[in-house]
């Protein structure tokens, strides 16, 4: 290395301006030592070579760098002073780990590369490895915290762990040994080991936020490779001729330049005119060519022209009273019908200013940009028209319109009363318990009948060679002869309920019960039959008769409560497995097997005879009350406790045909008279009301469904009204039973 | 199998999009959008399922027609607006650095836009422009009166005024004035130009202040837009009426706050070659006659800023010299030659055409106070009644207080209505000379005036004279069908009364009366009923008879019967008729339910507010009557 720097000493002088790059700082990393220097010598030699290249070329160019160089020797040599005692430094290093490079310069690039000894692959190559006895590798020595020793080395003989003392250990050992501040834990041998001196310059730097390298020199002078003294491209790349345009003035520019200086000259163009024009708008006859076909844009609506309250002098009935004046001021300005008050003036001369005219100004321009504008046919029509016009009620007679009478029942709540099929005859029953049986005309109470429990529904059969009722108590269905009857019909009612020789009993037993009293010791005072339904805590919420009274639908209230029991053969079964929702109601279709099942919401219809569901129907009520299917059976109404009541054509749709809503309460019964074409709606706003209900055969022609009156009478007593309404076979008459415990008959 | 529909690929989710997305696709800020906006007259529009057009969301936004916003990206106002805000970052960059050459240089090529195409488009044709400049004269008639600040400047104002000037000089020039409403909120005019009711408010000369929840920018936009339009219109009608536009500003008067007075109405030449050669070229500015050597001559007086005054006198001077050819300039628009053929026309078909029918009723009251000579008393506001009479024909003169330019003194002799708002006032010293034309001149209250012209006649000066109580002053709009009216009202109401009183004297009589005279009212009585339920001339005659026979005189039973027949109409036969309608309201679907509803509602206002007012003014009328009684 002395040898080489002494070299490079010797022929400073003649180095080209490129080798003016200055010698690195001492390094730690012999490497980067070798490469500067190398670089140096080579260069060093490369030059001459060049040097004497460029003295025959341009030899003037070669005296004045030359006398460059002369100037520039003195500081050279000061440097080159430091460099070397840096490098003296550089060279005491022993402890390089690496091997020394050799620095030729490359046959293709021509510029000096390291190039270091090949590396042996023998164990002994690898230095850096030597001193480290323990060979398990970079592995968490936690491992070896259980055991005596702390890895294997190399022959693969456990290295034991050192001996460590406790703390007291410790602390005398950094106060006898002068370098315990300067060592550091091995993990891999498990003992401190000193830091060596360039580790501790390392720290040194980092700790002084120098950069590690030590051989890092942040003041380098610049090194100019391609440019500065003698790197001056000397020879032309092309030989062509400079041309001539590079220094004639153009000819075409210049006549530009004159147009545009003529064009000046005679005022064509103004040389500082102001791009903008001035304020003042040009106005001309915009509209003279010819309009775009296009439709113009749809005015803007005019504001309301004034009326007479905004005179500034009205007639005096304009004047607002204090009254109104003050409602006028207390209500927000936004809800005001107009935005001013209506004040009279004596004269034109007291009139103040307006002193909302500005903000009344800005609202309308923020109607004209910010409101949507819909264009909206006004209606020119009488309202009236908008009523469809019906038949009068008058020529649809008759229809009940007054109460005849009135049969009261102590003020206990009715629920159920039927009529008799020959409609001579009513049975009520009421929350106490009573059954009374009276007669329609009069209201001749003929009989009663004292139970148990509420009365939850009663129901006359309606075939006409026999006569009885289904009373609803409870878990029990009572069938109660009327007194009074003729001799053949009541041993043919007996024989049907109590037949001497009872039918065999269904082969899988049934969970209700039949118990009759023989016909011998049957009387009208007691059920001649009762059925015991599997319990339940609510009476029965509906009996209905098959129009052949054999068979006998009952609800309840208890899951699968519907029941269908038939007469002949003394059996009970329950149609349903299973049915979604709770069942509401049940109606036999009049003509066909049929069966209508109507839930919370929907009204199925099933045929009995097949098994199947037929359809749903879906009226749209939130809560069925009430249903009734017209006698043709094509129809059916549905009442709900949402004061809903839907028509369905059930040829025609799943969806109601109609649906009205005119009663002020829940609709609580609806029913359709078997003869005339009436039906009736009960509710709890105490009113009846009375349709008239045409349905024609053709499939065509649809329903006339025409309002013809509303039967007032009953009380609404806690908030219930009428519970039920009949109709007389036979009579356009109407039974109502409500809650303030009167049942009426209205007439026609 | 058709292609399957995406969703937001059709309909309304594609045809409108929401203000912020116009916004976004527009690149531009929310104001300059407004301000497209508002020049453009793009508004947002309702669609018909908010929820469809939001892409699924109920979120209250506004929608604008997306074809609306595709329409405003190849804006030019949009690009001008973008260069502008270029031009503004780079001029706050020079003056920040204190390039001061740079910013003026930036400054005088600053970008400005122009609304002429935005006019054109939005108004294809000019009966359109006419249509729509209610709002546009309103508020260049309010910015007018407004005192500037650092908001409105001075020249925006002064153009204002100068627009609103045009404006009344149009309108007293072709008379087109047709109704006049003095407001608590201003005056309302109503002209007809072109055919179209031009309707707008002027306000009260009083300071205004612009209230602070007031969005200047927003009506300076406006007003912007309103001020090209009304260019354009102003210039078209200028320039068919033959006139010059704009019309030559006198300064010197215009310092002398002489209003509308400073412009002078020129004659543009060679628009009409055909008026008459041979006289000197008369023009009725002002009421005043000004022949062409002093329009010249004005001209070269304003060009050279010399003495504004001596043109004054002169026209002043020429005004009685030329009183005779009065007529000349009223109808000497392009139309001369269109009119000359159309003249015989009607003359012998039978069949006018459009354009002489409108005319022909306004020829009468056009020209309303033509023979009058009007004086301002100082406490009138002159710039709404020298319009108001100059629009009739009228002569108008006021005090040197109320500002330059009156045509006369106020002793003139030709002066015949003075009008004025003063409560009256006994003079001690007044001479023989102003007694005499106290007397001889008509003193009217302002509302006179207006009312005249409402009223399209001369009404009695009497009911108007200096201190007495005003007649009320009614809107010449007219309102709604079913309002109140307060002129007829009073016949009905009257009656009305009169009935109600008959009624609660006569049911007292009865009582006391039934039971005396119980058989002979008996048969009485009953051919009353009759009479009542007698619903054809013949059943009503037998009746008559019948009463007569029974010794009831006819007035009396014609009186009874018609109050019968009322009582059973209003009995029996509605109470049926409401029942079965009541009913029937159950079968109307819901939709017409709630139409019914909506419109009965409506109809029961606004009878509930006729009713108001009709107890109103009975109560007033009643208290009158006991007052004067008293």
């Amino acid at each position: 290395m002395a040898a080489t720097d002494a070299k490079k000493l010797s022929k400073k002088r003649k180095v080209a301006p490129e080798e003016e790059a200055p010698v690195p700082a001492p390094s730690a990393f012999p490497q980067e030592v070798g490469l500067e220097m190398g670089s140096e010598d080579e260069d060093g030699d490369e030059d001459e070579a060049s040097d004497d290249g460029e003295v025959e070329d341009f030899p003037e160019i070669d005296a004045s760098s030359d006398t460059e160089d002369e100037g520039d020797d003195e500081d050279e040599l000061d440097d080159e002073e430091d460099e070397d005692e840096g490098e003296s430094d550089a060279s005491d290093d022993s402890l390089h780990v690496w091997p020394k490079p050799k620095t030729v310069i490359s046959d293709i690039t021509g510029q000096p590369i390291r190039v270091y000894p090949d590396i042996e692959p023998d164990y002994d190559s690898d230095s850096s490895t030597e001193d480290t006895p323990n060979r398990v590798g970079d592995i968490p020595m936690h491992w070896y915290d259980d055991l005596p020793h702390v890895g294997y080395d190399i022959n693969g003989k456990k290295v034991l762990r050192p001996a460590r003392g406790d703390e007291l250990d410790k602390f005398l050992k950094t106060v006898e040994d002068p370098e315990a501040w300067t060592s550091a834990f091995d993990k891999n041998m498990q003992s401190d080991k000193p830091l060596t001196s360039e580790e501790l310059d390392i720290i040194r730097r980092l700790q002084q936020n120098e950069n590690p390298d030590a051989n890092y020199d942040p003041y380098e002078p610049t090194v100019e490779w391609f440019t500065g003294k003698g790197k001056e491209e000397v020879m032309p790349l092309s030989a062509a001729p400079e041309p001539k345009r590079r220094w004639v003035p153009s000819k075409w520019e210049k006549q530009k330049v004159m147009k545009i200086v003529r064009a000046i000259r005679q005022g064509r163009i103004l040389p500082n005119k102001p791009k903008t024009a001035s304020g003042a708008p040009q106005f001309y006859a915009i509209w003279n060519e010819d309009p775009s076909t296009g439709p113009a844009p749809a005015p803007a609506p005019k504001p309301t022209l004034p009326g007479n309250s905004e005179s500034y002098n009205p007639p005096e009935e304009y004047v607002p009273t204090p009254e109104e004046r003050k409602k006028w001021e207390e209500t927000d300005p936004e809800d005001r019908e107009r935005e001013f008050l209506p004040q009279k003036y004596a004269a034109l001369r007291l009139v103040p200013a307006y002193d909302n005219f500005i903000k009344e100004r800005f609202s309308r321009q923020l109607d004209l940009y910010l409101a949507p504008r819909v264009q909206r046919v006004k209606l020119r029509i009488d309202p009236e028209s908008l009523i469809p016009k019906l038949p009068s009620p008058s020529s649809l007679r008759p229809f009940p319109v007054y109460r005849s009478l009135q049969v009261p029942h102590e003020e206990v709540r009715t629920r159920a009363i039927s009529v008799s099929p020959d409609g001579a005859w009513v049975v009520s029953g009421d929350e106490s318990g009573l059954v009374r049986l009276w007669e329609v005309l009069v209201g001749k109470e003929v009989k009663r009948w004292k139970f148990k429990g509420k009365v939850g529904a009663v129901e006359w059969c309606p075939r006409m060679d026999v006569s009885f009722f289904a009373v609803g108590i409870e878990d029990h269905i009572h069938f109660l002869i009327p007194p009074n009857l003729p001799g053949p019909i009541l041993t043919a009612t007996q024989n049907v309920l109590a037949p001497a020789t009872l039918p065999p009993p269904p082969a899988t037993a049934s969970p209700v019960k039949w118990n009759s009293v023989p016909a011998a010791q049957s009387s009208s005072d007691a059920p001649i039959l009762t059925l015991s339904l599997p319990s339940s805590p609510e009476p029965p919420k509906q009996l209905v008769w098959h129009r052949k009274g054999d068979y006998l639908a009952s609800v309840s209230e208890a899951q699968g409560g519907v029941w269908m029991h038939q007469i002949s053969r003394r059996h009970s079964q329950a149609p349903f497995k299973k049915v979604k929702g709770q069942v509401q109601l049940v109606l036999f279709h009049p003509t066909k097997p049929h069966f209508f099942v109507a839930t919370q919401r929907y009204v199925r219809m099933y045929n009995l005879a097949e098994q199947t569901l037929l359809k749903t129907l879906t009226p749209g009520i939130r809560w069925i009350s009430s249903m009734d299917v017209h006698p043709s059976g094509d129809h059916l109404i549905v009442g709900g406790y949402d004061r809903k009541l839907c028509w369905f054509d059930l040829e025609l749709s799943d969806k109601p045909y109609k649906i009205l809503r005119y009663h002020a309460r829940a609709l609580r019964s609806v029913a359709f008279h078997p003869t005339y074409p009436l039906f009736a709606s009960s509710s709890d706003d105490g009113s009846i009301q009375i349709f008239h209900a045409r349905v024609y055969n053709d499939l065509m022609t649809n329903p006339l469904i025409v309002p013809l009156k509303i039967l007032r009478g009953h009380g609404v007593r806690e908030g219930l009204g009428v519970f039920a309404v009949r109709w007389v076979p036979r009579q356009p008459w109407l039974v109502s039973a409500g809650a303030d415990g009167q049942v009426a008959v209205w007439c026609a | 199998m058709g292609r399957i529909k995406q969703r937001g690929k059709a309909g309304a989710a594609k045809a409108y999009v929401t203000r912020s997305a116009a916004v976004k696709k527009l690149q531009c800020s929310l104001a300059d959008f407004r301000r497209l906006c508002i020049l453009k007259g793009i508004f947002p529009r309702e669609p018909r399922n908010r929820k469809k057009a939001n892409k699924g969301s109920s979120a209250p936004t506004n929608f604008y027609y997306a074809k609306d916003i595709a329409y405003l990206a190849h804006e030019p106002v949009l690009r001008k607006l973008r260069e502008h805000k270029a031009f503004a970052k780079k001029l706050s960059r020079a003056l920040g650095r204190g390039e001061w050459s740079s910013a003026k240089s930036l400054e005088e090529n600053k970008p400005v836009y122009r609304l002429d195409h935005i006019i054109k488009e939005r108004y294809p044709t000019f009966v359109d422009a006419v249509r729509d400049i209610d709002d546009a004269l309103c508020m260049i008639f309010l910015f007018a009166s407004l005192p500037s600040d650092s908001k409105v400047s001075p020249s925006l104002i002064e153009n204002c005024a100068r627009l609103a000037a045009e404006w009344q000089l149009y309108v007293m020039h072709t008379h087109a004035l047709r109704k006049t409403f003095l407001s608590i909120k201003g005056v309302y005019y109503q002209a007809e130009v072109f055919d179209q009711t031009v309707t707008w408010l002027v306000p009260y000369q009083f300071t205004q202040t612009i209230p602070t929840d007031v969005d200047v920018r927003v009506m300076l936009t406006f007003l912007e837009l309103y001020q090209t339009l009304l260019g354009f219109v102003f210039f078209k009608i200028y320039t068919d009426a033959g006139l010059v536009y704009p019309p030559p500003l006198d300064t010197k008067k215009d310092e002398g706050a002489a209003g509308v007075g400073a412009f002078s109405l020129e004659e543009a030449k060679a628009a009409r070659p055909a008026a008459a050669p041979a006289k000197s070229k008369v023009v009725e500015v002002d009421g005043k006659r000004i022949s062409s050597k002093d329009v010249r001559q004005t001209i070269k007086s304003i060009a050279a800023s010399g003495s504004g005054d001596a043109d004054v006198e002169m026209s002043t001077a020429d005004a009685p010299a030329n009183e005779d050819d009065e007529e000349f300039v009223e109808d000497n628009t392009e139309e001369d030659p269109e009119d000359a053929p159309s003249a015989p026309a009607f003359t012998t078909a039978t069949l006018p055409t459009l354009k002489t029918l409108s005319t022909l009723p306004q020829s009468t009251s056009a020209k309303l106070f033509a023979p009058y000579t009007f004086w301002l008393s100082r406490e009138t506001s002159r710039p709404i009644f020298e319009f108001l009479v100059r629009a009739f024909g009228g002569r108008i003169g006021w005090p040197a207080s109320s500002g330059s330019g009156s045509p006369f003194d106020e002793d003139d002799e030709s002066i015949t209505h003075v009008i004025i708002d003063r409560p009256l006032v006994q003079r001690a010293n007044e001479t023989d000379a102003e007694k005499e034309r106290r007397r001889r001149r008509k003193h009217v209250q302002p509302q006179w005036v207006v009312d005249c012209i409402n009223a399209g006649r001369i009404l009695l000066e009497d009911l108007y004279a200096q201190g007495k109580t005003l007649p009320p002053h009614l809107s010449p709009f007219g309102e709604h069908a079913e309002a109140y009216d307060p002129t007829a009202g009073l016949t009905g109401a009257a009656e009305d009364e009169e009935m109600d009183e008959e009624v609660e004297g006569e049911d007292d009589a009865e009582v006391a009366a039934e039971d005396s005279e119980e058989e002979e009212a008996r048969p009485a009585k009953s051919a009353l009923k009759a009479a009542a339920t007698a619903e054809d001339a013949a059943a009503l005659r037998a009746a008559e008879l019948a009463a007569e026979a029974a010794g009831i005189d006819f007035g009396t039973f014609e009186k009874e019967a018609k109050k019968a027949q009322k009582k059973v109409k209003k009995g029996d036969a509605p109470q049926e008729e409401a029942g079965e309608q009541n009913m029937n309201k159950m079968m109307m679907s819901n939709k017409q339910r709630k139409l019914y509803e909506r419109m009965k509602y409506g109809q029961k206002k606004r009878a509930e507010e006729r009713q108001d007012l009709e107890q109103k003014k009975r109560s007033i009328e009643k208290e009158k009557k006991r007052r004067a009684k008293a």
